[in-house]
């Protein structure tokens, strides 16, 4: 029963990364490869995010916010967009689409993530006799994140491929960047200084990531139009 | 290079090492032994022994089941329930029906009150107290005297109950609420109708410990002191008078049985009465011409089988230098009236003597003291009191206890409500008193003489503090004596306790005759999970296929059919 419920979590945590993958014509076009780049950048991000965070952070001795710590904590989280402007821009892809690099890009990222974040506690939390709402909430999660990649991804490739974009737009997709990078920041300060209970911080992401899903879809297709 | 690492061939290599990274780390993982304890509570096992050859008490210890808390259904399976019952509304012919009828259980769970732990404030609880105490060892009885084909544990209850019982979500209880969280919440989901089996899931208790064993061939351990009198003007052999009390105990949780009154009392008494008389012994001018033999005896809730085996350890000298022995019996809780149980008539001649210098210290301490004579019945192989061992070996005896009538085997030897808090130390006070100056005035010949040796604010006081430390050491340690080693801390106290006042202490050890056989795994954890039922992840299941199919349909019609309608029309 227990390792039932392990699977159900690992459904819901993996299955709409390789749902996406094969319901887009990201699987007609066979750009794994590209995705398992992006993921191996992950790697290499969070390695020198780690190292940043080692290295400036003190070791918070009890579970408080503390504003200047976390401060910090959001500068290092833009190593994130550092490490997809090199996954977009300097990684060789086979000659996709844009339409399907920024896909394939972020697929892979939110993939990455969700393993190297989630795949272990739920190994070692999920098979136990206790039941929990937590590895629910964290497959959840793990949706609203890659949904949020995705954005990012969209955003990032309009802000650094696409040339010729309408000049009033611009602002706006910096701002959403901002935003959606600094998102983890966000249900981070939610959590800790806000002290909401888990349901609370999930729904807030789920929903808060469908709109920016939303407001970098009608960016993407704004900035598509004039180009064609 | 870089075309071919960004080939679909490099692409396909780097998989299949990520691949067998991944299942190399599974493998690690799958490996370390989980330990997901969610809540672990310290659970006291009730005892398991035979009682020659015939099975009682709780014959498993190890427990996995789910909760359930009364009141049940008329006929329903509890095979498969660990049933939870709060002691303080227990309803005892619900469980008597149940053992009678010899329904089975998955297992059972008693939670005591904290009260019985702790020294409840306030006078209006202790009609509560006495309701509590009568309602405990009614349960032990019921509970030691019948065999029980699953485990049975005792816990304690946490003190918030009252906050939990009043719709506290689960969910942010803290920690050492769990227990009545758990029972606030397994009464939740069964008022509402449905077993904590079905649809709800609700909680799993597991206790995962071996299966009891027979202790090894339990022993028994007697400590004896002796204080030598003043041998003098050609007497070679003084008489002795000797002062003894048991100290082990029984009770339906082993590990809980303390005794503070049934024998902590007693043994307090004895401490204090050989180092009051160790003073009085320790200059040549005060020593009495009597020996005192000062015993300590093991086995006392199995027929005082320990003492029996004393007095047989005795030579035959010793044995006849006894003029009388005092045994000392839970006398750590009466209010005005003590009982002085013997076996001879009281017309016996030493009996009186014995009794007449009792009630006249009495009289002055402004109690009274009373007697009981209970003939001796060779053949029977009860012993009720401690006095009627010496009884049989034709030593003059009596019991000096606040029990007015012999208790039953296994009955008031420090079970469960026998805590810290139902003594009265200035009970002790008393007893102490009553017995040394009873003593020091036939000792010394002052009998008829209204003379207080031992007063307060003298320096042959009785030590408060003294009393009031041993008195809480006591009421920490069960003494339980299978469960006793030979070198135990509790016993090795004692002897310590007693060789700074009296010489030739020794340690005899013995074990105990045949009848009894007692099984290990007196205390464990139990772990509580909460648990979600087969059903709820077939849901989730369903939910999350559902889930799926939509994603995978929105995003074909989103991405495909929508984009090539509008490339379509761009083109």
């Amino acid at each position: 029963m227990t390792v039932f419920h392990f699977f159900n979590c690992a459904i819901l945590t993996f299955g709409p990364h390789a749902v996406y993958y094969s319901a887009t014509p990201l699987s007609e076009y066979d750009t794994i490869g590209t995705s398992v780049k992006a993921a191996v950048v992950y790697l290499g991000t969070t390695l020198v995010k780690l190292i940043c965070l080692a290295t400036f952070l003190k070791v918070p001795e009890n579970d408080s916010f503390d504003p200047y710590q976390e401060l910090l904590k959001a500068l290092i989280g833009f190593i994130d967009v550092a490490g997809l402007y090199f996954a977009l821009t300097q990684l060789m892809h086979r000659n996709i689409s844009q339409n399907h690099k920024f896909q394939a890009v972020g697929l892979g990222w939110a993939f990455a993530d969700s393993v190297l974040h989630r795949l272990a506690p739920l190994w070692v939390g999920a098979r136990g006799l206790e039941f929990t709402w937590e590895y629910i909430f964290q497959g959840i999660e793990a949706n609203a994140n890659l949904v949020l990649n995705l954005s990012l991804a969209a955003l990032g490739s309009l802000m650094w491929l696409r040339k010729n974009k309408p000049r009033t737009l611009i602002p706006i997709i910096y701002a959403c960047a901002g935003v959606l990078a600094t998102m983890p920041s966000i249900t981070s300060y939610l959590r800790r200084a806000l002290g909401w209970h888990p349901p609370k911080v999930v729904a807030f992401e789920l929903a808060s990531s469908l709109v920016m899903a939303f407001i970098s879809w009608q960016l993407f297709s704004a900035c598509q139009r004039p180009s064609i | 290079m870089a075309g071919r690492w960004s080939g679909g061939g490099g692409g396909g290599e780097v998989v299949g090492s990520i691949y067998s990274v991944l299942a190399l780390v599974l493998i690690l993982v799958a490996c370390v032994e989980l330990g997901d304890a969610a809540t672990a509570v310290d659970v006291y096992r009730l005892i398991q022994y035979d009682l020659s050859g015939a099975p009682y008490g709780s014959r498993l210890a190890g427990l996995n089941h789910h909760a359930g808390a009364a009141p049940f259904a008329p006929g329903a399976d509890l095979s498969r329930t660990v049933v939870i019952l709060p002691v303080r509304e227990l309803n005892l012919t619900f469980l008597q029906e149940y053992i009678t009828s010899k329904q089975p259980l998955g297992g059972l769970l008693l939670l005591l009150p904290q009260d019985i732990r702790h020294k409840s404030a306030g006078g209006n609880k202790s009609r509560n107290v006495g309701l509590l105490r009568s309602i405990l060892s009614e349960l032990e009885q019921l509970l030691i005297h019948v065999n029980l084909p699953y485990p049975v544990y005792f816990a304690y209850e946490d003190d918030k109950i009252n906050a939990v019982l009043a719709d506290y979500p689960v969910y942010f209880a803290y920690e050492d609420d769990k227990i009545n969280a758990v029972l606030a919440d397994v009464r939740r989901g069964d008022a509402s109708g449905q077993p904590a089996t079905a649809t709800t899931g609700g909680y799993k208790l597991v206790v995962s410990t071996p299966e009891p064993r027979k202790a090894s061939s339990p022993t028994i351990t007697n400590i004896q002191g002796w204080l030598p009198g003043l041998v003098g003007d050609g007497t070679t052999q003084l008489p002795t008078i000797a002062v003894v009390a048991s100290y082990d105990t029984f009770g339906a949780a082993p590990a809980l049985s303390v005794g503070s009154d049934s024998n902590g009392s007693g043994v307090v008494a004895l401490l204090e009465i050989a180092r009051l008389f160790s003073r009085l012994y320790s200059s040549p001018k005060t020593r009495g011409r009597y020996n005192l033999l000062f015993g300590l005896t093991s086995g006392g809730p199995y027929n005082y089988n320990g003492t029996m085996k004393w007095l047989r350890s005795f030579d035959q000298r010793l044995r006849e230098s006894i003029e009388y022995a005092i045994c000392l019996n839970s006398v750590g809780s009466w209010n005005n009236e003590l009982w002085l149980h013997v076996s001879k008539p009281p017309e016996n001649v030493y009996i009186k003597q014995v009794y007449e210098s009792f009630s006249e210290v009495a009289k002055e301490l402004g109690v009274s003291v009373g007697i009981k004579h209970k003939k001796i019945n060779i053949s029977n192989p009860r012993v009720a009191w401690e006095h009627e061992q010496f009884s049989r070996v034709r030593v003059t005896a009596v019991t000096l206890s606040e029990l007015s009538v012999a208790p039953e085997l296994l009955q008031s030897t420090g079970g469960l409500y026998d805590t810290r808090h139902i003594v009265d130390e200035t009970a002790i006070h008393r007893s102490i008193k009553l017995v040394a100056e009873s003593l020091v005035r036939h000792i010394y010949g002052y009998e008829g003489k209204n003379i207080q040796i031992f007063a307060d604010n003298s320096s042959l006081a009785v030590n408060p503090s003294y009393v009031k430390s041993w008195l809480d050491l006591l009421s920490r340690t069960p003494r339980v004596a299978p469960f006793l080693s030979k070198n135990d801390p509790i016993i090795s106290a004692l002897k310590k306790e007693l060789s700074d006042h009296t010489d030739e202490v020794h340690l005899q050890h013995e074990s105990i005759d045949g009848m009894f056989n007692f099984y290990d795994s007196t205390q464990a954890t139990l772990n509580i999970y909460q648990v979600a039922s087969v059903t709820f992840d077939l849901l989730l299941l369903l939910a999350l296929g559902s889930y799926l199919i939509l994603l995978f349909s929105f995003l074909v019609i989103t991405t495909r059919v929508v984009l090539r309608m509008i490339s379509r029309d761009d083109g």
